[in-house]
């Protein structure tokens, strides 16, 4: 068995800063001239420019989707937020050219640690930029390109701007038009045909800055008969004011590829997490993405797949804990356009304390298809008397050749399981834990191990002090 | 996805004129009658445009419920009848009569609050226009076998019938209640705008019966606000048949300890008819039950909208609260948009939803076809059997073979 190692699981193990002198400081609120700043330092061509100078625009038109989401959105105050925050690193290819203050980090974190046992390649992101990204030399050879937002659209346009906005455009919402506008960082991976990657991807993304938006974009691109696991882990120190992660992800595999996207976000509790997720599958494909959100004050994400292709399949596990004063607002969203696709949602979620977690889901089959499947399961366990938690899916349904099954579920933990456990001598908080783990647990297995570990050690850290 | 807001659409009614003409016709009805008309008119005046992307009309196409096609409203009282009765310890008539004879009946009703589940508008301009309606109280323990029958009949082509009801049934008195929206006219444009209260009260049951068969080209509002008092029970049933384009709003409140609610309905969908329902099961109290099943079978290009909410409020400890959503496609046209929903603040609960949309089973269908039976008959058959957990929740016999042969009638 592999031995679980340190990443950043420990609830108080992010919780620490470092001043930092920053070279480039895009200043504070939002307006052209930080759109045109953020472009200029990065070199950029002029359609990347109006592209993000468009994105403004959109930003400003759309309206906050309060109409649906919770009024807490109204606490984000766009005009205190630093959008672009970099000491002008260049993603360092070794671990010793990494500046000592953000080096100290990531080590407290366990990143070159973690790099060494398992993972293919890894980038970590402090702030709004890429401290450090290796990956293996023989991939390299291979053709796979693993790099940053700004290289990759540089480097490579020929791969990256086919996709780049496609798969979710600039107009989705409100804060997919802010990230298109501002964007740094993140993590552009392109895997060629056929070729599999045995071990995971990882990037990892920090933010060391109070008052600071963190708005990474990535875009993963699995070719023919490629396949590719990416995990990322997120976390921030407790500052007194509240920080913007809002991120948009784009995956599209195409023909036969395989991608595996992990995310445990465990950022701290002043972080405001509104992120756009979405992929496109192409025929016989297969998207998954795992994601466990523990942190943050309020998360509002709903990972989405867009079948498109024939026979290909899309799959959403997820998990949430609330704890106190937060907010998990989570979901999944199921597009089938084309025959003989199919989808699985299973979604747990855990509400502690005053926590509260909702699951907004979306499956959409229009008439002219056949043979489209979807099975989706939302449980949920309230824990304590102000606990709260709510469901809320909506499904879309035509034609007479497919299939939907939607099926939500909420208790807690009865009096008599814990009886029976106190019975066998665990005290009450161990038993509480215990009911947690296992009703998380065939979840958990489809984690990577070493994540498997640290999360039900998490979630023994969450619960405590939580019965009574 | 959401077309233009409703109010736009209300033409008619945007007119003071027509409000003040209303009233100025019924200057014998009570002081307090007028001052809530006016309240009313004003609310729905003052209510401006729902936002354009109300989740409380998601999925539903809302120009197919405008008001645009109404030209005048409906006076005509005789689209009302009523079943009747021995004199006993109950009131049940007409309500512009028991205005007329007794107001003090209804001083305390009418200030009911609608279901609000999102046809507001529809809410205020019925308590601002309604015509007739009736009233059905108790005043002691009583048990009537016989159930009390209202046959609402829709108005004139192009006009709006606005109907209040009410139902208020004393401590332990058991009630049935048969209500059939009928018409026969199938060229006819009209209108029915119709909002039931119910209260049941400690210890007392009540089973509702509702069977919307309305001309093929109506349309119908019909906003249901039930609560339940201690110890109380309601079971409601819903068999939606006709009109054109439906909205149902059922709103079950569970206010005190041990009450019960159970609410049925189904839908047989045919050519383009539309079934737009929005339920809420809300749990105010401890001890309390609910269950709601919804089934619906939809062939041409019909197309029902399941809109479901559980709400367990904070103190609401030892909830036990269900909620089925049963689709069953027939055509390829055929649409069923369902969102079944929880919010639950309190921990003490048990509390599950589920939502199921697919066609007729390939083996029950082989099953038939090896015997012989043609595949309409097959087809048929089945969907009979899929709605048959419905309609056997009835404790009525004749009604249940009336509804039967209605149904099996839609198939040919």
């Amino acid at each position: 068995m592999i031995q679980a190692n340190e990443f950043d699981f420990d609830a108080n193990k992010g919780n620490f800063h470092y001043d930092t002198q920053y070279a480039f400081d895009a200043g504070v609120g939002l307006n052209e001239d930080v759109v045109r700043y953020i472009s200029e330092i990065k070199k950029e061509e002029p359609w990347l420019l109006d592209f993000r100078l468009k994105a403004l625009e959109t930003f400003r038109r759309k309206p906050l989707p309060t109409h649906w989401a919770t009024q807490d959105l109204r606490n984000i105050n766009f005009d205190v937020i630093r959008y672009y925050l970099a000491k002008g690193q260049q993603p360092s290819r070794s671990w010793e050219d990494v500046p000592e203050d953000v080096k100290e980090t990531f080590e407290r974190l366990g990143i070159p640690e973690q790099e060494r046992k398992f993972l293919a390649g890894v980038e970590a992101q402090f702030d709004s930029e890429a401290a450090y990204s290796r990956m293996k030399e023989d991939l390299e050879k291979e053709g796979v390109i693993f790099v940053g937002s700004t290289e990759g659209l540089r480097e490579h346009p020929e791969i990256f701007k086919k996709w780049f906005g496609k798969v979710i455009p600039t107009s989705d919402n409100k804060f997919s038009a802010l990230n298109s506008s501002v964007f740094s960082g993140g993590s552009f991976i392109y895997v060629p045909p056929g070729v599999k990657l045995a071990q995971p991807l990882q990037a990892y993304f920090r933010i060391n800055a109070e008052n600071f938006g963190q708005f990474e974009r990535t875009l993963i691109i699995a070719d023919e008969g490629a396949e590719l696991t990416y995990m990322e882990g997120c976390t921030a120190p407790k500052f007194e004011t509240s920080t913007l992660h809002s991120a948009v992800v784009e995956l599209v595999a195409l023909k036969g590829a395989k991608i595996q996207y992990v995310t445990v976000q465990n950022w701290s509790n002043n972080v405001f997490n509104l992120v756009t997720k979405r992929a496109i599958a192409e025929e016989e494909s297969e998207v998954r993405w795992i994601d466990c959100n523990i942190g943050s004050r309020l998360t509002m994400k709903y990972p989405g797949v867009i079948l498109r292709g024939r026979k290909s399949r899309g799959e959403v596990l997820s998990i949430a804990l609330a704890n106190n004063g937060q907010h998990q607002d989570t979901g999944a969203k199921m597009v089938h356009a084309a025959e003989e696709t199919t989808s699985n949602i299973i979604a747990k979620s855990v509400s502690i304390g005053t926590g509260r977690s909702s699951y907004r889901g979306l499956v959409r089959m229009p008439k002219h298809l056949r043979h489209c499947r979807n099975n989706t399961e939302c449980d949920a366990l309230l824990i304590n008397s102000d606990s709260q938690t709510d469901t809320y899916p909506a499904i879309s349904v035509q034609g007479d050749d497919n299939s939907v099954q939607h099926e939500a579920t909420v208790s807690k933990v009865s009096a008599e399981q814990i009886f029976y456990m106190q019975q066998r001598g665990l005290n009450e908080a161990e038993a509480m834990s215990l009911c947690v783990n296992g009703f998380v647990n065939d979840l958990i297995r489809e984690f990577p191990m070493e994540y498997s570990v640290e999360l039900k050690r998490l979630i023994d850290l969450e619960m405590e002090g939580s019965v009574g | 996805m959401e077309s233009a807001s409703p109010s736009s659409n209300f033409s008619i009614f945007e007119s003071k004129d027509l409000f003040t003409g209303f009233v100025d016709q019924r200057s014998w009805e009570p002081g307090w009658l007028a001052d809530y008309r006016m309240d009313r008119w004003n609310a729905f005046s003052s209510k401006g445009s729902p936002a354009l992307k109300d989740e409380t009309w998601r999925f539903s196409p809302q120009s197919r419920f405008s008001l645009s096609g109404v030209k005048e409203i409906s006076s005509d009282k005789k689209q009302l009848q009523l079943s009747k009765h021995h004199e006993g310890h109950f009131t049940f008539g007409e309500l512009d009569k028991v205005i007329l004879d007794s107001p003090s009946e209804i001083s305390s009703l009418i200030e009911c609050q609608g279901p609000d589940l999102g046809a507001k508008n529809i809410y205020h301009l019925a308590s601002a226009f309604f015509e007739c309606g009736f009233l059905l109280k108790t005043r002691s323990e009583i048990q009537n076998s016989e159930p009390f029958t209202i046959r609402h009949r829709l108005p004139e082509n192009q006009s709006i019938s606005f109907r209040k009801n009410f139902i208020s049934l004393a401590p332990n008195s058991h009630v049935r209640v048969v209500e059939f929206i009928e018409g026969t006219n199938h060229n006819s444009k009209n209108f029915l705008g119709n909002v039931l209260h119910a209260h049941v009260g400690e210890g007392a049951s009540l089973e509702r019966i509702l069977i919307q068969d309305a001309g093929s080209s109506s349309t119908v509002f019909q906003l249901d606000n039930f609560s339940v008092g201690k110890n109380g029970s309601l079971r409601n049933i819903c068999i939606h048949l006709g009109s054109s384009q439906c909205r149902n709003e059922i709103k079950g409140q569970l206010i005190d300890e041990g009450a019960e609610f159970d609410n049925f309905s189904l839908f047989l969908g045919t050519g383009e008819q539309l079934l737009d329902q929005r339920t809420m099961q809300l749990h105010l109290a401890p001890n309390c039950r609910s269950n709601l099943i919804s089934k619906n079978a939809l062939s041409g290009e019909s197309k029902s909208i399941f809109s479901g909410m559980i709400k367990v409020l904070p103190g609401a400890m030892n909830t036990n609260s269900y909620q089925t959503n049963r689709n069953l496609l027939l055509s390829n046209e055929a649409e069923a948009d369902s969102m079944p929903g929880l919010e639950i603040l309190a921990n003490e609960v048990k509390c599950s939803h589920g939502a199921t949309t697919s066609k007729i089973d390939d083996q029950e269908l082989f099953y038939l076809l090896s015997r012989g039976i043609p595949q309409k008959s097959a087809e048929k058959l089945i969907s009979l059997g899929f709605l048959e957990e419905i309609i056997s929740e009835i404790n009525d016999e004749k009604l249940i073979e009336s509804i039967r042969a209605r149904i099996e009638s839609k198939f040919d």
